[in-house]
């Protein structure tokens, strides 16, 4: 099979994946025992609630319902809040909220990633050392500490640093920033201005924000989101070095006479980034699920917080939506996964799955 | 292993019938290990049987077993509260009244602590005991792959620590009534038809308050008068190992307890995902195609959904029904957690039952006529279940920091059930204050349990498969054992 009918295998296989998921994600959410339509007027006002219910087609049988919904969500029309903002679409909604948690995602993979694997690779270079009982250990309490927890912690010693941290004072280093409050990213909608106007852009506090402030806002948020990810790169990036250099063609190499330094970076360090690439494309996974919590702590209005806004006032249309399109992200990224796995790895058999 | 059964092989009993002197002498062991917690023992049977009663509807001899369960307190025990009390007042003259031999609150507490911890060793040592006389006096075969499992396990220090740390939270959650310094009926659901005795030194004699009015007078608020902080005495002298919640109830009690509800939910629903998990891997192993196919798509699209949000979603939706009730809300999260977990289990199973499956020896009984359920059950089973373990092992963490992460936001568990994550959300305001220890120590204990689980986890992967050297960990188990992202 080549690698192009295995993909097009994969996507067709999604295909079955996403309607069985958003059949899940109807029946969690219509078949459940809130009336959306109370939800939005209140239980007193029964002629109200009639009518709410049959404007937004609750009159119809639910097979007819299913096929609605199912049909909206494929073609992508997403519908509109009922309770949280109501007549406002899924999309504005979605769109309003999602940039902060991109940023945040974005800067949680990313710190994980420039933390997780040169610590890894540090342990597996130097294997039972000190440096790596400590690394090991460390990532492996990293991991498990529960990620609302480590945020609440952090929020607080953020709060008290001037007291807790000998005189550091996190707000008001290098710019002055609020703790618990969402990034300012308007400075996203001018990105000419990184050149045009550099200091502005990427220092500067005023009401477009900066880069550097929207960065050290999230920065703690993004350890903590990303901090399960952190102890799994940790921990396989110091596996896939171990089993690199014991491996045969590094043993060869050695024995040829590669310089230790090339030896490392152009025999061992490719290869054991091989394993990490499932580790960080899982990593979509933890970040949807753990933005609720994090973002929840640290007073962050994004997706996750919209989420559970939905959640808590039953705006059962809006949690569908965001449902789906989680469903999707997931989906494919994992897609994504096989195929960067493939291009990366070419011993990678197309033929298990 | 041992005992598959051929037509030369004499069973187990008869085995044990023609020399049962071992059998005896362990059973005899056993037996007096049980009598001196028989009390406790019954005490956790009814209990069990009583939430079981109380989930069917009309409650059939639920009476019955509460009232069995209140003579159970009465059987004799050896390490309970009553016989080794820690409540008690302190005299004008700083003697301790009431308290085991006079002893200081505190270390009464220890000392049962202390006891408790022991006996649950020593009964894991007798098992050991049962093992190796089994291995020495029945089993027909000298060695089997089982003791090199076992013999790798043992020189695994690492698994070992977190097989420690395991245990250590499997006591605390099955002793939790006799472990806390007060009970969770007396400190926690009704403290004001419970009554607690103090010296009052404006009168100079010993006063009977309710426990409720005692809670407020030792509350943990941060400010210097308003906490009682880990290893101290409140006013009215009564112990608190891990400090007092914000609203005066002892945090040691309420962490015992929702240690309970929490092994519970991990357990229960891991019983039931690994169980749906491991007989789907067996039939898509054996019958492969379009089962397979079939259940690839199932699982994925189950997969596809972030179980955080699941959770999350399904606590809201099911929210004031009669469902979120049951049991404090466990039932919905073993439901959702059941059905949301066994793909990952599936996913991990079909590797390894695909490879059996291939073997000659599954040939073999095919065509001698075998069975399909009879070979997925003696010949694939018993191969694969050991990776059920190690999966087991490390959802369990998952499903604590999940569960923990839920109640954190008001979800899942109902109060004033204990559950860890309220804990940590009453102590959010006062992380950085005197009263950190409401946050602080739920937060801890938490990653040790989630440690040790993964720890075990490992130990059992290493022993199963040393090959491994655990370079196959996947995106989906990381998920699986950060609870999804709480």
């Amino acid at each position: 099979m080549s690698r192009w009918s295995y993909f097009l295998r994969r996507l067709v296989l999604s295909i079955p994946v996403i309607l069985f998921g958003t059949t899940i994600v109807f029946m969690l959410v219509r078949l459940g025992p809130i009336d959306p339509a109370a939800a939005i007027v209140g239980m007193g006002n029964p002629q109200g609630i009639e009518r709410i219910r049959e404007q937004l087609g609750l009159t119809q049988p639910l097979w007819q319902q299913y096929i609605d919904f199912m049909i909206n969500m494929f073609t992508l029309d997403l519908g509109q809040s009922w309770v949280i903002q109501p007549g406002r679409d899924a999309y504005s909604l979605v769109a309003s909220y999602a940039p902060r948690t991109i940023w945040l995602g974005f800067w949680s993979v990313v710190i994980a990633l420039f933390i997780g694997i040169p610590l890894g690779f540090y342990a597996g270079l130097n294997p039972n050392t000190g440096g790596d009982y400590f690394a090991s250990f460390g990532g492996i309490v990293w991991r498990a500490m529960p990620n609302f927890w480590l945020a609440i912690l952090l929020v607080s010693v953020l709060v008290q640093s001037q007291d807790l941290l000998f005189g550091f004072n996190w707000s008001n280093w290098l710019v002055t920033t609020d703790i618990l409050s969402p990034p300012n990213l308007r400075f996203l909608s001018t990105p000419l201005e990184a050149i045009t106007n550099p200091i502005d852009w990427w220092v500067s506090t005023g009401a477009n924000g900066s880069f550097l402030a929207a960065l050290k806002q999230i920065a703690p948020a993004a350890i903590v989101l990303g901090s399960a990810s952190m102890g799994n790169e940790m921990r396989i990036g110091r596996t896939a070095i171990l089993e690199t250099i014991n491996s045969d063609y590094v043993e060869t190499a050695r024995a040829k006479g590669v310089s230790g330094r090339s030896l490392i970076w152009k025999h061992v360090f490719r290869n054991a980034l091989i394993p990490l690439v499932p580790i960080i494309t899982g990593e979509a996974f933890l970040l949807v699920g753990g933005s609720v919590l994090v973002e929840t702590v640290f007073a962050i209005n994004g997706i996750g917080y919209l989420f559970y806004q939905a959640a808590l006032n039953a705006d059962l249309p809006l949690l569908g939506a965001l449902m789906f399109i989680f469903i999707l992200i997931t989906v494919f990224t994992n897609i994504l996964q096989d195929l960067l796995y493939t291009l990366i790895d070419p011993r990678v058999g197309y033929e298990s799955e | 292993m041992s005992e598959t059964q051929s037509d030369e092989e004499v069973p187990l009993r008869d085995r044990i019938a023609a020399n049962p002197r071992p059998a005896l002498q362990w059973l005899a062991g056993a037996i007096v290990l049980l009598a001196v917690e028989f009390g406790a023992f019954i005490g956790v049977i009814i209990q069990l049987a009583l939430t079981v009663v109380r989930l069917l509807p009309s409650n059939p001899g639920a009476a019955a077993l509460a009232s069995a369960g209140e003579a159970a307190e009465s059987i004799p025990t050896l390490l309970t509260r009553g016989l080794i009390p820690n409540q008690g007042y302190q005299t004008a003259s700083g003697e301790w009244m009431g308290t085991f031999l006079g002893l200081e609150p505190a270390y009464a507490w220890l000392l049962r602590v202390v006891l408790i911890y022991a006996y649950a060793f020593v009964w894991l040592g007798w098992f050991w005991v049962g093992y190796r006389w089994f291995r020495d006096h029945y089993r027909y075969a000298d060695w089997t792959p089982r003791d090199d499992v076992v013999d790798r396990l043992r020189s695994h220090r690492w698994g070992q620590f977190g097989f420690v740390l395991v245990l250590a939270f499997f006591v605390l959650a099955l002793f939790a009534p006799a472990l806390g310094p007060t009970t969770v009926d007396a400190n926690i659901q009704s403290p004001y038809t419970h009554y607690t005795k103090y010296y009052d030194d404006e009168i100079e004699s010993v006063s009977n308050v309710t426990v409720g009015t005692a809670n407020l007078g030792s509350t943990s608020q941060g400010a210097g008068g308003e906490n009682v902080g880990p290893w101290s005495y409140d006013d009215y002298g009564r112990f608190h190992p891990f400090g007092t919640l914000t609203d005066g109830k002892d945090l040691f009690t309420f962490m015992a307890a929702g240690a309970r509800i929490s092994l519970m939910i991990g357990l229960v629903s891991l019983m039931i995902a690994g169980f749906i998990a491991t007989a789907l891997a067996m039939l898509t192993a054996y019958y492969k195609g379009l089962a397979d196919l079939a259940a690839v798509i199932t699982s994925d699209s189950i997969q596809s959904l972030p179980v955080l949000l699941v959770l999350i979603l399904a606590s809201a939706v099911f929210g004031n029904t009669w469902i979120a009730n049951l049991y404090n809300g466990a039932v919905l999260l073993i439901a959702i957690f059941s059905v949301t977990y066994w793909p990952f289990f599936w996913r991990a199973l079909r590797g390894p039952a695909l490879q059996i499956s291939e073997q000659e020896w599954i040939d073999a009984a095919k065509s001698f006529g075998q069975k399909p359920r009879v070979i997925m059950q003696k010949h694939m089973f018993p191969y694969v279940v050991g990776y059920l373990l190690i999966y087991a092992s490390l959802t369990l963490g998952g499903i604590i920091i999940a569960v923990a992460g839920l109640s954190y936001l008001g979800l899942g568990i109902t109060p004033p059930t204990p559950e860890w994550g309220r804990a940590i959300s009453a102590g959010q305001p006062y992380v950085a204050t005197a009263s950190w220890h409401i946050s602080l120590i739920p937060g801890i204990m938490i990653t040790l349990i989630v440690v040790g689980f993964n720890a075990l986890g490992d130990g059992i992967r290493d022993a199963l498969d040393p090959q491994s050297e655990g370079g196959e960990e996947t995106g989906g188990e990381a998920a699986v054992a950060g609870g999804g992202g709480a």
